[in-house]
């Protein structure tokens, strides 16, 4: 039953709140001090295969509605537990806790830029997590009542900031520079991946579709649309960086929202940036380390991770995923992660991740619509299997281009290498030796909705007691 | 002009958003039928640990209409979207031929019986 409350504008809010992070300012502040506003190209065209991506997800919701173990349950019903397991598991969970590490690192730097302190960011950023993992422990969530106002005040502020500069109102000194630093297709097609991370996130919305009016058509229409708006703050933005802020001091700056808010109004503006900004990734990494413990929780209910992640504690938290996942984040930020270009390496690492993913979720349409072409689906991707093709070719094209250099590419791609290998070796295992299955076997979808069911796991529980 | 009846089985909770849907199609009738079933699965819980082995009888509905055979397609499209969850005993569409429809009160035949 549909009893939906959230209508279309609502859901674009929540996708535009769960796709704009701070980290993404970064990506910006590099992409555009890199290629001027060329770099829009670069953003249009990571924006269109993102598309791609929402509408092959809003597919694949059609055919398996309401799951909690995210991408991972359509994998299992495609491709076989190997598989899902290597991409979905591993790769996602890495991805979101790389991407969570970078918001920590911005939060860092913020602090350290706004207050002009000798204390390392990276001490901030374990402060934090160390906070959120308590409240998270405890069941608490800090800014479950604030999240969206800070969420819609980061897209306010940017929205805003980005208009007063585009249209020369700032209070600072409008600097001379030319639109355009480069137009070579290479150079634009090199920050393609950077773009990319301006869009993750629309997956999010998935969760939520049972509280959507008409989900049908809003699901994927409101990711579009979030997209699409956020493509279009983001281009307003660079305009408004374009007369501020000089490309180069852009490109090199660790905090390049704070440095264009200073650029455009002084003092005020860095403070007004800082405050919004600060608040916004408290918000996003309290989210990640929230979501990636249910999720984990959700992967072992289908059996892909150990049940020790569905155990909760007195507080009703899933603590096995909370402290690993934030533990994860205290340990890369404890490197010393603060510099724009390692900032950056962790981003392009974190994205390839996630581009294998959703590689694979189109790749799951096609498989579908072979396996279950008769099955009824109340949202079908258009124009047959193009789209799902489309987005294919776009995310490999976008890994291969991942970095404009050959050096840093092979850092990127060996790094992802290991930790896929690391993965193969933990999948091989697991699916061998504890799910006593076959890897490549696909299971069924019927199997896989049962897992949902509570009672599934209860029943499975009892009968191990009594044997 | 040539009718056609659909039967559907399915479960309890699925009705209203069934009756909605069929609504604005522009059906203009149906029945439903408080009815006891099972599948192939006997009538097993999709929890279970082993599919039962004499049937078990589970409470179900079946919502009979009659519409005109061009419709037949549409509505049953709509009654699958409508009724899919990809879990266990999300039901059956039966369809079958009517040779004709009569209106008691005023002796209609045929279509004129449906409107």
């Amino acid at each position: 039953m549909n009893n939906g409350k959230l209508g279309l504008p609502s859901v674009i809010a929540t996708g535009v709140g769960l796709i704009v992070a701070t980290s993404c300012l970064m990506s910006v502040g590099q992409g555009a001090g890199s290629l001027g506003i060329t770099f829009i190209i670069s953003m249009l065209m990571a924006c269109a295969i993102n598309i791609t991506t929402a509408l092959c997800l809003s597919e694949l919701n059609a055919l398996m509605p309401n799951l909690t173990g995210g991408l991972a349950q359509y994998t299992l019903a495609s491709f076989g537990p190997f598989i899902s397991i290597i991409t979905m598991v591993g790769g996602y969970l890495v991805c979101n806790t790389i991407a969570g590490s970078a918001e920590c690192a911005m939060f860092g730097n913020t602090l350290t830029g706004v207050f002009n302190t000798k204390i390392p960011g990276s001490v901030f950023c374990i402060v934090l997590l160390l906070i959120l993992i308590a409240a998270n422990l405890h069941g608490i969530d800090l800014f479950a009542k604030i999240q969206n106002v800070v969420a819609y005040g980061l897209i306010f502020s940017i929205f805003i900031m980005g208009i007063i500069g585009a249209l020369k109102l700032g209070t600072g000194e409008v600097v001379e520079q030319p639109l355009v630093l480069t137009s070579n297709m290479s150079d634009i097609f090199s920050m393609v991946g950077l773009a990319f991370f301006l869009f993750l996130g629309c997956e999010f919305i998935i969760p939520i579709a049972p509280n959507v009016k008409n989900q049908r058509r809003n699901v994927p229409l409101g990711m579009i649309l979030s997209l699409l708006i956020v493509t279009a703050m983001e281009i307003i933005l660079i305009l408004g960086m374009h007369n501020y802020t000089d490309w180069a001091t852009l490109a090199g700056d660790a905090a390049p929202h704070v440095l264009y808010g200073i650029s455009l109004f002084g003092e005020f503006g860095k403070y007004w940036m800082a405050l919004i900004s600060v608040f916004a990734v408290v918000s996003t990494v309290n989210s990640i380390i929230s979501s990636l413990a249910y999720i984990c929780a959700g992967m072992a209910k289908i059996g892909l991770l150990p049940k020790v992640f569905m155990k909760k504690n007195k507080n009703d938290a899933p603590f096995v995923g909370i402290l690993l996942i934030g533990g994860a984040m205290v340990l890369i930020n404890a490197t010393g992660l603060s510099t724009t270009s390692q900032l950056s390496l962790l981003i392009l690492i974190g994205c390839v991740f996630w581009m294998a993913a959703y590689c694979i979720s189109s790749l799951n349409v096609l498989v579908f619509r072979r396996k279950m072409a008769n099955v009824p689906r109340t949202f079908k991707v258009p124009f047959g299997p193009v789209i799902p093709i489309v987005g294919i070719v776009g995310n490999i094209f976008m890994i291969y281009n991942i970095a404009s250099d050959t050096e840093t590419k092979m850092i990127i791609y060996r790094t992802v290498l290991v930790i896929f290998a690391v993965l193969a070796v933990y999948a091989f295992i697991w699916v061998k030796k504890v799910m006593k299955r076959p890897l490549f076997k696909a299971y069924e979808v019927k199997d896989i909705m049962a897992m949902e069911n509570e009672l599934y796991h209860l029943v499975r529980e009892e009968q191990k007691k009594s044997a | 002009m040539e009718f056609k009846r659909i039967e559907v089985v399915t479960s309890l909770y699925k009705l209203s958003d069934l009756q909605k849907a069929l609504g604005k199609l522009g059906v203009t009738g149906m029945t439903v039928i408080q009815a006891l079933g099972c599948g192939v699965e006997n009538g097993t819980q999709e929890y279970e640990l082993e599919m039962k082995k004499t049937p078990e009888l589970l409470p179900k509905q079946m919502v009979m209409l009659v519409v005109e055979e061009g419709l037949v397609e549409k509505v049953v499209d709509v009654i699958k979207k409508e009724l899919y969850t990809g879990h266990i005993g999300d039901g059956k569409i039966f369809v079958s031929n009517v040779t004709n429809i009569i209106r008691v009160r005023t002796g209609e035949e045929g279509k004129a019986a449906l409107n």
